[in-house]
């Protein structure tokens, strides 16, 4: 391994502070390893005129994929409900067996065992086992890698999301989004490089610690987008006041501002501020004109289920995403499920009217996604990402009902898209889904798959702080799940 | 498909019975090692502990002696209980699970157990070498050469440099400033302007800016000691210890609230705030703080103050639902040792928590002796909201006497208990309510009242769920605005006078112990041993005061220089060492060292002081040098690494907010107290899992005062504070980042709040103004930029007005939108 692996072996000139304090502008760049540094156009020596932070940069390698959606199951899907098929626990309902687990319950040697609950089918030319909750899904299997053996640190909702946001189990680190966009910049400067879409029903526990840019510049942080309304938060000018007063209002604030820059042409960030202006004036046009599915056809339109019941935010807010990659947004991440309890995956009561619901809500969207993606040829930069931050255990949580307990020991993601091999599926749980045992991946290899597919070398990717080169996938580092890498 | 499965699994059986047949002797074989084992270990384990890898655990496969030597968790095979072999335990996923993807099949543990039971021989031949990991960077390892780095030498008296340009010299700063300038060949900028030099020191000062009374005040005092006049008064005003007092908050991850799922309030964290501005505003000794914070329950006696200031070690994260209860204490020990290493003493120790540091000579011992000061330390709480009530909440006043019983006192407990009993009534029946995942939730006090409500008209009265919420509030209330010898506080606790046993934790795994530690301080710093004496008076160790003694004192190599280095920084926007929390050999290397020596001993000498500190760098030529580029200077040091002229800055965002306020006339300069609210858009409150939990109300008045008193919540940091780079709110923040980013103008342009304001402030001008436009313009421009605007400069704004009233915009809406402008304006919000 090379010097940039844990604590920094050698000394390197960080930029710590240019001019007045740490800038953001500077530390952009700071991507160590060799070519890196040069191929960004960012002021990396603090010196050179600024240039937005978010400006596209290269990765390390060609990459498979430009941008990324992730579809966050918030609350933790059931496994062994959905593409986890455990043929053998039929006819074991009720059966108390030896099972090791560890929920927010705490740790349990037996349980009551929850056979699952839907029937399975094989679909698509892999004959993959889908169950009855995702019927549309299920038709993009051939498109789907399965990770079905995935495990976290953690069984409980706030570290266990801190986790597969980003990467560590406790607070304050930048998650996936700001590390894509601190990597790759944005396409589009006139959209947000990292853009978060909430359930309806609220965000999920912990809030914005979930889509934080921890250590690093705000630059990187997250913006929310509404499907609703307006977009972004502080888009919209003030009720009543025009965009033509809006820009008489600008070009006053220019003459001000350039007439103070006149003795101060050295300062980089008073340019910086007043090109910002521009850009935010720019964004106020580019985010509704993103927003707008009324330019869409009635056939996409139902196609993400737009006019289902139940699936009609999740799918508008799928279409955005849609519309928002193909304008050269980075990063989206929409999360299905809100609140607490049975607003999200949560099930700790009534597993079928839970799962029932949330499936009902995201199976037609995804799989609109995937199908209009791929018709669209932008399926193969598209990376697609699928899961919570944990399953759900084999046995039942009380001592009545079908409620399931958290599970971090094993569970299921899958991903789609930007490189990844569809129709296949990797590793394995035990019988009863209780655990992986074969292959088993990490979050943390998740992560280094999706920086891989975006052109990193997962444990090259790293940002001074508190003095050592962080990552995202740690100090000990994670390779790739090459398996399902095409 | 039934056929391939019998087969495969008859093949297996041959294999194993195979396997299971190895003789002894043919285990021992030279082929039985080269056919069936070394296949195995290459394909499985020499990725991480193969002669190509990088040892994992210090662990080499390869040949005899690595099997023997280990790593470390120990030798890998046992030759005196060979069954008993830490290789075979991880192979059968034991206390190890190696390979850690997946288990090996049976087929392959079966040969790998009978190699090693038969006595894990290597044959002649086969034996591989060692790969030679790097050695270890000298500079990690504690020598005499390593304890001669500058940091870590005792701090120095050096003699005032002689310069050439001895007029411009006003301070003896000015010397070791200008001496490097002259080597360098640049010169200083000229001195700046008056105005621009008394809002500089407003704002350094006291973080506000100066009435365009001040500024004339000073401008026409021709006085030798005008300027000096200025920073004594500063010094003096109240509003120096919010602006100074919050760059000591930034240190020590200040925050309200304890992050993850419930990201619960921590009690009383405000006055923890409020005794750091006192404190700054007092001019309390620096040393006097330090040991305050780090020891002040152990004081005998303790003072108020000395309480108030453990609430230190109560400010960081705290997950009330850890995946293991034993890390978590490390992670919390940790979050203290980090804090305190970095703060106080610029060493980044935490880097040596699972192995030496790798860059500084901090051994992997020298963390954990550290971190045994520590070890007394009650977890803040255990999950509910009871335990953070016994763990981390005490009294302020501890002397008998000062609980002086009064009719007032009386009366508040007396509402207090009468609170306390509608609460309990309502508590005990909603425990024979709830369901079980809500009684677990119910832990945690914050929801309490949602779930009550939950049980509205379902088993209680809505009569009776109305008077529980109100008694909560109440309750909260009354807690908050106790007189301060009756009042509680956030505090350290410690589990007794016997603290837990220290031991060094192998890679910083909870549960693998390794040797036992003593507290000792960092051996790099040559330090004593540290002097303990158990308490009289509290229930804790008296290791901590130990700590402190030795950190707030004259002989201690870093201490001086780390803080005298913080005030440097907060005046020139950079410290001597640019990273002001690290000062090894990662860290930035100081620009002038003499300079930080020399300033380091004037802050002993003067009794560890902060104002006489200020005072003298600002009566400096340095300080008051112009911003003004030169192009020559420019070219040569475009970084101002050498002080040729005065950094411009940007505002924070406290002064930013405050300086809206101040700018339009709302600013409420009230002190102290609990935090306040601003108005949160609902779009941000919509990322909360409960839309507005955890977030209170403050009347229109209370939310004009300054923004140091907003309250801060980890999962929830106001927006326009985080858009303009507030301090990361989880860990020690020592500088903070300015970025330049499209959001901010959009919340400069459009937010609620920047609009709101734009009204007062157009309100504001009206009345002091009156109906004239050329004044209403004049006096906005001169409020937000503090000088007297020029001619063209008041037509711009008329022209604007003018121009947006010919498009039917009602005059006080336009005049709303100019002022809407000026909050807008780059010199609004940057300093010369």
């Amino acid at each position: 391994m090379t010097e940039s692996n844990f604590c920094g072996r050698t000394r390197r000139e960080f930029l710590w502070q240019t001019g007045a304090g740490f800038t953001g502008t500077a530390l952009a760049g700071m991507l160590s390893e060799d070519g890196f540094l040069e191929n960004q156009a960012v002021a990396a020596d603090g010196e050179t005129a600024w240039t937005t932070p978010l400006a596209p940069k290269k990765p390390h390698y060609d990459p498979q994929a430009t941008s990324v959606i992730f579809l966050y199951m918030y609350g933790g899907p059931s496994h062994i409900d959905t593409f986890d098929y455990k043929p053998k626990m039929k006819g074991m309902d009720n059966k108390t067996i030896d099972v090791k687990t560890f929920g927010r319950g705490g740790h349990k040697n037996q349980g009551r065992i929850v056979e699952p609950r839907w029937n399975f089918k094989q679909y698509g030319e892999c004959g993959k086992w889908v169950s009855d909750l995702f019927p549309h899904k299920a038709e993009m299997v051939d498109d789907i890698a399965f990770l079905h053996s995935m495990t976290a640190d953690s069984p409980i909702h706030g570290s266990a999301m801190l986790m597969m946001n980003s990467g560590k189990i406790l607070s304050g680190s930048p998650c996936l989004g700001s590390w894509t966009t601190y990597g790759l910049g944005s396409e589009n400067q006139n959209l947000p490089g990292f853009v978060v879409m909430l359930d309806p029903r609220g965000g999920p526990i912990s809030g914005a610690k979930n889509w934080s840019c921890g250590y690093m510049p705000a630059s990187y942080q997250a913006t929310i987008m509404r499907a609703q309304g307006t977009p972004i938060l502080n888009l919209a000018p003030p009720a009543g006041m025009t965009s033509e007063t809006q820009q008489k209002l600008l070009a006053t604030l220019d003459q001000y501002n350039k007439e103070h820059q006149k003795a101060r042409q050295d300062n980089t960030e008073l340019a910086a501020r007043i090109a910002n202006y521009e850009l935010a004036f720019r964004m106020q046009t580019a985010a509704p004109e993103a927003t707008d599915i009324s330019q869409e056809t009635a056939a996409t339109h139902e196609m993400y289920g737009l006019n289902g019941e139940k699936s009609g935010t999740f799918g508008k807010q799928c279409l955005l995403a849609r519309r928002l990659v193909e304008r050269g947004v980075r990063f989206v991440q929409i999360y299905s499920g809100g609140n607490h309890n049975d607003a999200n995956w949560d099930a700790h009561g009534d597993l079928e009217v839970n799962h029932n619901l949330h499936a009902a809500e995201t199976d037609k969207p995804i799989a609109g996604l995937l199908k209009d993606l791929k018709q669209r040829g932008m399926l193969k930069n598209t990376l697609i990402v699928w899961g919570g931050e944990f399953g759900r255990q084999p046995t039942a949580e009380y001592a009545k009902g079908t409620g399931r307990d958290h599970n971090s020991y094993g569970f299921t993601m899958w991903m789609a898209g930007g490189g990844i091999k569809g129709g296949t599926s990797v590793g394995t749980t035990d019988e009863l889904g209780s655990k992986a045992v074969e292959n088993r991946y990490h979050v943390k290899n998740l992560h280094a798959t999706i920086l891989n597919q975006l052109g990193f070398d997962p444990n090259k990717l790293s940002y001074f702080y508190d003095g050592l080169e962080q990552r995202l996938v740690g100090v000990e580092g994670a390779q790739p799940i090459k398996q399902v890498i095409a | 498909m039934i056929t391939r499965l019998s087969i495969s699994t008859l093949s297996l059986l041959v294999l194993l019975t195979a396997a299971a047949a190895t003789s002894a002797a043919d285990a021992d074989s030279a082929a039985f090692y080269k056919d069936k084992v070394l296949p195995i270990l290459e394909a499985r384990c020499f990725e991480c502990h193969g002669p190509e890898s990088e040892l994992k655990g210090g662990l080499f496969l390869g040949n005899r002696e690595g099997l023997l030597e280990g790593g470390e968790s120990g030798p890998a095979v046992d030759t005196e209980a060979l069954e008993d072999s830490v290789l075979l335990d991880a192979i059968n996923y034991g206390s190890y699970e190696m390979p850690p993807d997946s288990k090996l099949p049976d087929d392959e543990i079966a040969i790998l157990t009978a190699w090693v039971k038969a006595g894990a021989s290597i044959p002649e031949g086969s034996e591989l070498e060692r790969p030679e990991i790097k050695h270890a960077n000298p500079a990690t390892l504690v020598t005499d050469e390593t304890k001669n780095y500058w940091a870590f030498r005792p701090v120095a008296n050096p003699a005032v440099p002689q310069v050439k340009n001895s007029t411009w010299v006003a301070s003896p700063i000015d010397n070791f400033i200008l001496q490097k300038l002259e080597q360098a060949k640049l010169s200083p900028a000229s001195r700046a302007e008056k105005q621009q030099l008394i809002r500089r020191a407003y704002y350094d000062l006291t973080g506000l800016p100066p009435s365009i009374a001040d500024i004339e005040a000073f401008v026409n005092d021709k006085s030798d000691r005008a300027f000096e006049k200025v920073i004594d008064r500063l010094l003096e005003s109240p509003q120096y210890g919010e602006r100074w007092g919050r760059h000591w908050l930034d240190l020590v991850r200040y925050a309200e609230s304890n992050s993850y799922e419930r990201d619960g309030t921590k009690p009383f964290a405000w006055r923890y705030r409020d005794y750091v501005i006192k404190s700054f505003n007092e001019d309390k000794p620096y040393t006097q703080f330090v040991k305050e914070q780090l020891a002040g329950d152990e004081f005998e006696p303790p003072t108020p103050d000395s309480i108030v200031a453990t609430g230190y070690y109560r400010l960081g994260i705290w997950d009330d639902e850890p995946v293991s209860q034993k890390q978590a204490l490390y992670d919390d020990l940790d979050d203290v040792l980090l804090t305190t290493s970095q703060v106080f003493l610029g060493l980044t120790m935490n880097c040596a928590r699972c192995h030496d540091h790798k860059i500084d000579p901090l051994p992997q011992k020298d963390y954990y002796s550290f971190l045994a000061f520590f070890s007394g330390f009650k977890r803040y709480g255990d999950r509910s909201h009871e335990s953070v009530q016994d763990a981390s909440i005490g009294p302020i006043a501890i002397n008998p006497e000062d609980r002086t019983r009064n009719a007032a006192r009386q009366e508040m407990d007396r509402e207090l208990g009468e609170q306390d009993r509608k609460i309990n009534h309502v508590n005990r029946r909603l425990q024979e309510l709830m369901t079980p995942p809500e009684k677990e939730d119910f832990k945690a006090v914050e929801v309490r009242v949602d779930i009550a409500r939950k049980y509205a008209g379902k088993g209680l009265s809505n009569k009776l769920v109305d008077d529980y919420a109100a008694a909560v509030l109440r309750r909260k209330e009354i807690l908050d605005t106790r007189p301060s010898e009756v009042a509680q506080a956030l505090i350290i606790k410690e589990v007794g006078r016997k603290p837990r046993d220290t031991f060094i934790l192998v890679r910083g795994n909870a549960n693998v112990e390794g040797e036992k530690v003593e507290p000792a301080f960092p051996s790099v710093l040559s330090p004593p041993d540290p002097v303990i004496k158990t308490p009289v008076m509290t229930e804790s160790s008296g290791r901590r005061t130990a700590l402190a003694n030795w950190i707030a004192s004259d002989k201690n190599q870093l201490t001086a220089r780390v803080m005298v280095n913080r005030i440097w920084q907060h005046h020139f926007g950079r410290g001597i060492v640019g990273s002001s929390n690290n000062f090894g050999n990662i860290g930035d290397k100081p620009t002038h060292p003499e300079l930080l020596d020399w300033l380091a001993t004037r802050f002993m000498q003067g009794g560890w002081k902060l104002k006489a500190m200020h005072k003298l760098i600002m009566l400096s030529s340095t300080y008051q040098m112009s911003s003004q580029a030169s192009e020559s200077e420019l070219a040569a040091d475009p970084a101002n690494k050498l002080y040729w002229r005065f950094n411009m800055r940007r505002l924070s965002s406290e002064e930013l907010r405050d300086s809206v306020h101040a700018a339009n006339g709302s600013l409420n300069l009230k002190m102290g107290g609990p935090s306040i609210y601003p108005i949160i858009p609902q779009e941000v409150l919509a990322g909360q899992s409960r839309p507005g939990a955890g977030w209170g109300n403050s009347s229109e008045q209370e939310r004009a005062r300054r923004a140091v008193y907003i309250f801060i919540k980890r999962s929830l940091v106001e927006p326009l504070m985080a858009d303009f780079d507030f301090a990361d709110v989880d860990a020690t923040c020592p500088v903070r980042f300015v970025t330049t980013q499209p959001t901010q103008a959009l919340s400069l342009l459009n937010s609620e709040f920047m609009n709101r304001q734009a009204a007062v402030f157009a309100e504001f001008l009206k009345k002091e103004a009156g109906t004239d436009s050329a004044n209403q313009v004049e006096l906005g421009l001169s409020r937000a930029t503090q000088r007297r605007p020029t001619k063209p400069e008041i037509d711009r704004g008329l022209a604007l007005i003018e121009s947006l009233k010919a498009d039917g915009v009602p005059d006080d809406i336009a005049l709303k939108y100019y002022c809407l402008t000026l909050f807008n304006m780059n010199e609004f919000l940057y300093l010369d």
